[in-house]
């Protein structure tokens, strides 16, 4: 695959129809990237990664997806409805379905790897269970396998931990990270909430549509309290505990 | 001669409409597990409305205009355009300002009173219109019956060489138009064979048994947690069982027959009720 970014927003509007969500978005998403977009609920970090997706026209400026770059994506757990009857390896099938085309029934390679991606992500033993009978981090996990069935090398994920006890979201993350690491795709991360994410990302894109706010850069430079507190509204602080970060909101005025 | 007995002797007379009511209980309950699973229970009742409009539409032209139409198979043309542009728009709806039933039920409810409003305004055609709209499963000439034929073989393919799109973008439309599948024109294509479905097979069952067919075979059979290809093999075969069944009980006892099969259909919610139920 030829070296470059794997997708990148170039003065990029984004929004649905007519109507603009953010503008003037610049970004970029190189190869090992582990991307998180951070932000309150409605700023439209949904949008964003839906443009970079492709999945959403752009209204203004330019999206380019490097050739040969597979993406896979993981939608909010809960917009995928458990009342359908499918299995777990059901649903992983499912990420072959873009490549296969119609007309075409999957083969042993396509089964091979629905069985590779349920392993990558540990319920292997789960393959012939109902969907929808599966826990919260079960399920989690069979999408993040069915993402991972199309051998994607950009994985974008849209809260993966919502609605998740500290426990699960905890294994969610680090099920990401080993992704990230071992796997080595290049991660694009929804989040809103910025602490899930500050221990396993490398870069963050700040967003918030009400304040015309589009903010990327690295973990470290993101991280300062005056960028939070931009974000949030009201001082946000940073500490490290057990070399683990912790961010906090605070009682106080945010400077600006 | 029991009354059964006097049902076998008088196969001249039922072998096409028992024929015709087997295969749209087959097609209706197969099609209907998309329809249940998508909770879109409420468009094959708007459809079965929209397309009985273009039915009346149809007779008000030939009265007034005295443009000649009343040939059948013009009539069934009409109520199936009327039907797969109401299935092409009403499938397509998803919630915005409103939520998608509320415009479902706005379709509904106009497309009654426009009918209602049709028929109040009909001289003549008045009379033939009770069998198209409610439908005459005891009477169903053998061209309907190659109709339903030729329909229930084109929904059947389309849904066998297309199962995994159709699947995909009808569970996870997010996912799929993520991955680069044509979700819109997926759903289309679903609903093109609901819509195409539904005018053909209430001209002999009549437009509560298709609103059932669409309804119950299919819950029935995801009650019994059969999974997801087995149920359209499952709520095909109980399509079958409560049409043909209904047909032949209604012939024996004498009762209305669309009724008859939609209370067997019914009937068959029953195992799959008391296996959850019982925690299975």
């Amino acid at each position: 695959m030829s070296p470059g970014p794997l997708v990148t927003l170039e003065g990029a509007t984004v929004g649905y129809g007519r109507r603009p969500i953010l503008e003037g978005v610049d970004l970029s998403v190189e190869a090992g990237d582990f991307l998180a977009v951070v932000g309150p609920n409605g700023g439209g970090k949904t949008t964003l990664v839906r443009s970079v997706l492709g999945a959403l026209p752009l209204l203004a400026g330019r999206r380019t997806l490097r050739p040969g770059v597979r993406v896979g994506y993981v939608p909010q757990r809960d917009h995928v409805d458990p009342v359908w009857p499918f299995t777990a390896g059901e649903v992983v099938l499912m990420g072959r379905v873009p490549a296969l085309g119609p007309g075409r029934r999957p083969g042993s390679a396509d089964q091979e790897a629905v069985r590779a991606a349920l392993g990558l992500v540990g319920i292997e033993a789960l393959a012939g269970s109902a969907y929808g009978e599966l826990s919260g981090g079960q399920r989690q996990r069979t999408l993040i396998a069915r993402a991972l069935a199309a051998e994607p090398t950009l994985l974008v994920v849209d809260e993966p931990t919502n609605g998740m006890d500290p426990s699960a979201e905890l294994a969610t993350m680090d099920l990401l990270r080993d992704l990230h690491e071992g796997v080595r795709i290049a991660i694009v991360m929804v989040s809103h909430r910025l602490e899930a994410v500050a221990n396993y990302a490398r870069s963050l894109a700040f967003v918030d549509k009400d304040q015309a706010l589009f903010r990327v850069g690295s973990v470290d430079e993101m991280l300062r309290p005056e960028a939070l507190g931009a974000l949030y509204g009201r001082p946000v602080a940073v500490r490290e505990l057990d070399g683990r970060r912790l961010v906090y909101p605070v009682n106080g005025q945010v400077r600006r | 001669m029991s009354a059964f007995e006097t049902f076998l002797s008088a196969r001249e007379i039922w072998e096409v409409p028992l024929a015709a009511s087997i295969v749209a209980g087959a097609l209706l309950g197969a099609l209907g597990v998309y329809v249940v699973l998508r909770r879109t229970v409420f468009v094959s009742a708007a459809l079965t409305q929209v397309s009985t409009l273009g039915l009346v539409l149809t007779l008000l032209v030939e009265e007034r205009v005295h443009i000649e139409t009343e040939h059948a198979t013009e009539q069934l043309a009409v109520a199936i355009l009327f039907s797969v542009a109401g299935a092409l728009v009403l499938g397509a709806l998803r919630p915005r300002r409103l939520p998608a039933e509320a415009t479902v039920g706005a379709a509904w409810v106009t497309a009654s009173a426009l009918v209602v409003l049709g028929v109040s305004q009909l001289v003549h055609a008045a009379h033939d219109l009770g069998g198209m709209v409610f439908g005459n499963a005891v009477a169903v000439p053998a061209g309907d019956l190659a109709v339903i034929v030729l329909v229930a073989a084109v929904c059947t393919a389309v849904h066998l060489v297309f199962a995994k799109e159709l699947a995909f973008a009808s569970f996870d439309p997010e996912t799929a138009q993520a991955l680069g599948l044509k979700v819109k024109l997926w759903d289309a294509v679903l609903f093109l064979t609901i819509g195409l479905a539904i005018p053909v097979t209430a001209r002999a069952l009549g437009a509560l048994p298709v609103f059932a067919f669409l309804t119950l075979p299919a819950a029935a059979a995801l009650l019994l947690k059969v999974g997801f290809r087995p149920a359209f093999a499952v709520a095909a075969g109980l399509g079958i069982l409560a049409a043909g069944g209904g047909y032949v009980l209604s012939w024996i006892w004498e009762i209305p027959t669309g009724a008859t099969m939609v209370a067997l259909a019914a009937l068959f919610l029953v195992p799959g009720a008391l296996l959850r139920r019982g925690g299975g």
